[in-house]
């Protein structure tokens, strides 16, 4: 499939034709880099200092940049649909194949990268357990009652949480039979048949 | 694969067996210097990473390796310990592994010198939920109030200050107590400490 530029981003990367293919690869790397890092408004200064060119057309060149490869990347598109993609920009047929290469060596990361910005549940961190037995209370003595308490730590992004929670031995074996089923269920040839078709 | 009770009766981790062969690189003096050190981190006395390095430059570790060998060296001895193994035992089911008989006699010479402080240890990081951490106590007589001119009356007041199960943070709950009620509370929690004295 094709990517469709906006009108404003042709023109954030038509400044890229207007240097030497050399600096196209230095913003290049410096997109690259703000997308795995965050970006860093400082060097937009000095290259725009050492260009004689204003900062912002530094800017839009390179956010321009980032933008074309995370679409790219996004979407996975083929070599052939990138360069036809591209091709409306009227670039130089070097620049071309620069944006290709930025785009094929960059593609696997920026894709890792991506796929952590969706939303996600908390997920599992830790399991602290405890086997109790309860021998007597305020209103009842000489009782015999196992108990097993369950500390679930659980991480979401940055954040740690931890639910107690606790259950008698019957529940426990009950709770460990339902996720066997469920960890048996991926072995059930439906699932497999999904898993293969999805690879 | 045999069980092993080290693992506690069960099969031994395929990562711990690979490293074996990591941990025979090196000399079995030096290994039981690590064994030290890790076990110091064990008890969370503070690993010296500097006499790691050192220990390993010997044997040519790379970073990797140097994680690696304290990685099962940390599992074997906190996994002895947990299912409280003995020294002998050990030693047999360490060479069924495939660790040298040096290095397996300087391992469990460490195991069993720090034996009770790991289990100790072990113990104390157990899970605990809502930890007791501070009692204080005040005792005040009520003279007044806006709805009675003379009240005359003793109260007690509890502080508690506890760990809040599930974020670890301290809370502090205050109580304030009649004297029939704590009364009552005191023979209540007398009968709970008889009970804890006759199990111990």
């Amino acid at each position: 499939m094709l990517l469709v530029l906006s009108e404003e981003h042709k023109e954030h990367l038509g400044f890229l034709s207007e240097v030497d293919p050399a600096v196209v690869g230095e913003f290049g790397r410096i997109a690259v880099e703000f997308l795995k890092k965050g970006s860093n408004p400082k060097i937009y200064e000095g290259a725009a200092r050492k260009l004689n060119v204003s900062s912002e057309s530094v800017q839009h060149g390179v956010e321009g940049l980032m933008y074309l490869l995370t679409e790219s990347s996004k979407l996975m598109i083929s070599e052939v649909d990138f360069q036809d993609s591209v091709l409306v920009l009227g670039f130089s047929e070097e620049l071309n194949q620069l944006l290709l290469q930025l785009y094929l060596e960059n593609r696997k990361e920026i894709r890792q990268i991506l796929g952590k910005l969706a939303p996600s549940l908390p997920h599992y961190h830790n399991l602290e357990w405890r086997l109790d037995v309860q021998l007597a209370s305020r209103a009842l003595r000489h009782q015999v009652k196992p108990t097993v308490t369950l500390k679930l730590h659980l991480e979401d992004g940055a954040k740690r949480s931890a639910r107690v929670l606790q259950t008698d031995p019957a529940t426990l074996q009950h709770l460990i039979h339902e996720l066997e089923r469920a960890l048996a269920e991926l072995k059930s040839s439906h699932c497999r048949r999904i898993l293969r078709n999805i690879k | 694969m045999d069980r092993f009770r080290f693992c506690g009766d069960l099969d031994c981790p395929d990562w711990v067996l690979a490293e074996m062969s990591t941990l025979a690189r090196m000399s079995s003096v030096k290994m039981k210097l690590l064994c030290v050190q890790v076990i110091k981190d064990l008890l969370d006395e503070g690993i010296d990473y500097d006499k790691v390095s050192k220990l390993t430059s010997d044997a040519k570790f790379e970073s990797g390796d140097i994680k690696a060998s304290i990685a099962v060296l940390s599992f074997i001895l906190s996994s002895a310990a947990k299912h409280d193994v003995d020294s002998d035992s050990l030693s047999s089911e360490l060479q069924q592994l495939g660790l040298p008989k040096e290095h397996t006699t300087g391992l469990c010479k460490s195991y069993e010198d720090k034996h009770s402080a790991l289990q100790e240890k072990l113990r104390e990081i157990s899970l605990r939920l809502g930890r007791l951490e501070a009692v204080n106590w005040r005792v005040d007589y009520t003279l007044s109030s806006s709805e009675l001119k003379q009240v005359n009356e003793p109260t007690v007041q509890l502080k508690l200050q506890a760990q809040d199960p599930e974020t670890d943070s301290t809370q502090t709950t205050v109580v304030t107590i009649t004297a029939d009620k704590f009364r009552v509370l005191l023979t209540e929690l007398k009968q709970a400490q008889t009970m804890m004295n006759a199990l111990q």
